[in-house]
């Protein structure tokens, strides 16, 4: 009965929002926990799921172990709305259930906040968990990379019969293997790609704290590591990516090892990192049954997630939007930045609770590397938010000239902005940033938003 | 005129965008035609003090702390006290400037030596002290953002390097916040705190230049964007 109530009251209240033009699912969720608060783990039992953790690349990987799944015909739920956490995850479930609870789609692919992951996973025991990488992330808000390590190690221990993919480059990520081998598959990069530089969050042995040996890198801390002193070191993956053919602005093409068997592989997404999340993305298919030959075809079609590297075509502008939350992923866009010669940039830069309050992240984010000659900077330089004069600050340190840097305030005028530059447009916003700017031009270009 | 500095354990004191005072002090170095150079000293390394000119210390993860605490052992400590009696100049944030006090207590009764150059110590406690915040010192509103579990009590003779005009600062409790003592400058602020505050940072280069180059001054700047967000961190705070 209060199943019955939970999934209603839920459904109704998100009906509701809908109605006031909203896509909220926290207050619908939060409704369905309080009166069932295990409504997570009755609706998931009957549920093949995936879930997906981990600093960054959860939702891409996510929304490419979706395409493997539907495109082998094995139809699937995924909690799309961007609300990872346990109240968006219940309410996604809600939907994806009939009053009486049933299931309509017998398949979940769930993404879930490193955090909440420690509660979350016993709830849904899960068939495959995914862990993408850990880096550092928030302070204020997850606390030390070893803390986030820590969540995650005890989520698992509460998933005893899930397979769990894990990057075999992260020496933080290796680490949470659990004692049982034929439930472990590693995946990773066994070329070395991306600049190799980048603030390390993980030096030094994870067991014994000797500093590491690598044999390659490919970025921050991830790469071919080796403890000299304790002997922990990189495993050999399962899902590899065993060459890169092509790195252009808009796709990748490369070259994948699926438990020994190479295939050559288009991916319709940019970007080293994207890479990773692709071999991710395989390993985990791969423990949902879907045949490696279907699943790697299914990356050549790729759609982008919201605000990750999201395009808009308004006027003589194409804008290029990626999501950035810390110094690694920032990294990551900066790379790409850096590597594509943009003719504007804009980076918009909030301090909200899930931006995280602490600023200071940018300042271990390399900004140099725009203005390093690699190619032209951005002729057109903007920044926004509730912190754009710390943005503008960093840019100056960067080799910024202070003069050139526009302060531009709202999502409208800096809409109007980005149009007006023209060309190649880059925006890189905090998450609370991109929410209204991403409206704001997905309406522009009368796209739908993501709940329609 | 040339300005040695000293990045000490930015392998394991990097947190916080700590290397954006490095960045902040070499930039401000050059733009007025001073050289500068940046050692940076992991664990394990020799420290030859007598070649700096200032030394840097960061804040870190609790997981690397005994790590630390094991180098400075080795020797790295008493060169420390020494320097600083010496009268060179450091800048030591958040767990680097806990580090410089007598010990630390955590907040289940175990007291870890520390470096005891400050007569100051540390007492962990539960509720982290997170937020933006501002203090009141001779060289004008320092803002910036603090992040700490451990509450610092100063000893006699050790000044405090401002008074809290909105957050936490050393405890919470005293008003106080950071430590002076001598030409160690000792502070909570992240932010990273040199950027935003070019008349602290100018402080912490002249001390440490006049102390090689007795009649050094440094020439303004027009520290256009670096005043724009240091007061729109102090109006978020006060209001005003």
């Amino acid at each position: 009965m209060r199943l019955f109530l939970a999934i209603l009251l839920c459904k109704l209240s998100r009906a509701l929002l809908r109605l006031l033009g909203r896509g909220g699912t926290a207050l619908p969720g939060s409704l369905a926990l309080r009166l069932c608060p295990d409504v997570v783990a009755r609706l998931a039992r009957r549920l093949e799921v995936v879930m997906v953790t981990g600093t960054n690349g959860k939702t891409t990987t996510c929304r490419m172990i979706e395409r493997m799944l539907l495109d082998a015909k094995l139809d699937c739920m995924a909690n799309r709305s961007g609300s990872n956490l346990e109240r968006g995850i219940a309410a996604d479930l809600c939907a994806n259930a009939s009053l009486t609870g049933r299931p309509r789609k017998r398949r979940a692919v769930i993404e879930c906040d490193e955090a909440a992951f420690k509660r979350v996973c016993g709830e849904i025991n899960p068939k495959v968990v995914v862990v993408t990488n850990i880096f550092r992330d928030q302070l204020d808000r997850y606390g030390e990379v070893t803390h986030t390590l820590g969540s995650i190690r005890i989520g698992l221990e509460r998933a005893q019969r899930a397979t769990v993919c894990l990057n075999a480059d992260d020496s933080l990520v290796a680490s949470l293997a659990p004692d049982a081998p034929d439930r472990v598959r590693f995946y990773g990069m066994n070329t070395p790609l991306g600049d190799g530089g980048g603030l390390s969050d993980a030096p030094r042995c994870i067991v014994c704290g000797a500093e590491y040996e690598y044999g390659f890198h490919t970025y921050a801390h991830l790469g071919g590591f080796r403890c000299p002193k304790c002997g922990y070191s990189r495993t050999e993956p399962d899902v590899a990516v065993v060459g890169v053919d092509a790195l252009n602005a808009d796709s990748s093409a490369a070259e994948f090892r699926v438990d020994g068997e190479i295939y050559p592989t288009a991916v319709s997404l940019p970007a080293v990192y994207n890479l990773y999340n692709a071999a991710a993305a395989l390993a985990a298919a791969r423990a949902m049954g879907v045949a490696p030959e279907t699943a790697v075809k299914s990356l050549a079609h790729i759609e982008r997630g919201f605000g990750r590297m999201e395009n808009f075509e308004l006027g003589r502008a194409r804008i290029t939007m990626i999501l950035v939350k810390n110094p690694a992923g920032c990294d990551r866009a900066i790379e790409y930045l850096a590597s594509q010669s943009f003719d504007a940039a804009a980076f918009c830069l909030n301090d909200g609770t899930a931006d995280g309050t602490d600023v200071s992240w940018i300042w271990d984010a390399n900004f140099e590397r725009l203005f390093s000659g690699e190619s032209p900077a951005p002729k057109t330089l903007i920044v926004s938010g509730t912190r754009a004069e710390d943005m503008r600050l960093r840019l100056k340190y960067a080799g910024a000239d202070e003069g050139s840097v526009r302060v531009i305030r709202g999502e409208r005028e800096l809409a109007d902005a980005l149009a007006a530059a023209g060309g190649k447009v880059c925006v890189l916003p905090t998450y609370t940033a991109m929410l209204p700017l991403r409206a704001e031009l997905a309406s522009r270009v009368g796209r739908k938003e993501f709940w329609k | 005129m040339e300005l040695k500095i000293c990045h000490l354990y930015p392998d394991v004191l990097n947190l916080y965008g700590d290397r954006g005072n490095v960045l902040a002090m070499k930039k401000r170095l050059e733009w007025r035609g001073i050289g500068c150079t940046v050692d940076e000293i992991p664990i394990g390394e020799r420290l030859p003090l007598s070649k700096f000119d200032l030394i840097f210390i960061g804040g870190g993860q609790d997981f690397e702390q005994g790590l630390l605490l094991d180098d400075l052992r080795s020797g790295k400590g008493e060169d420390i006290r020494s320097a600083v009696e010496d009268g060179l100049t450091f800048l030591t944030v958040c767990g680097g400037y806990q580090l410089m006090g007598r010990y630390y207590e955590t907040h289940t009764g175990e007291k870890l030596p520390f470096l005891g150059a400050l007569d100051l110590y540390t007492v962990g406690g539960e509720e982290r002290l997170i937020g933006n915040f501002a203090f009141e010192t001779e060289y004008g509103p320092v803002v910036g953002f603090e992040n700490h579990s451990g509450r610092t009590y100063l000893g006699e003779g050790v000044k405090p390097l401002g008074r809290v005009i909105r957050g936490r600062g050393n405890n919470g409790k005293d008003g106080t916040e950071g430590a002076r003592y001598k030409n160690v400058f000792g502070t909570y602020s992240h932010g990273p705190v040199l950027p935003k505050n070019p008349e602290f940072c100018d402080t912490i280069l002249l001390t440490a230049l006049r102390r090689r180059y007795p009649s050094a001054e440094l020439e303004p700047l027009a520290d256009l964007s670096e005043r724009e967000a240091h007061d729109s961190v102090l109006k978020s705070l006060t209001g005003e």
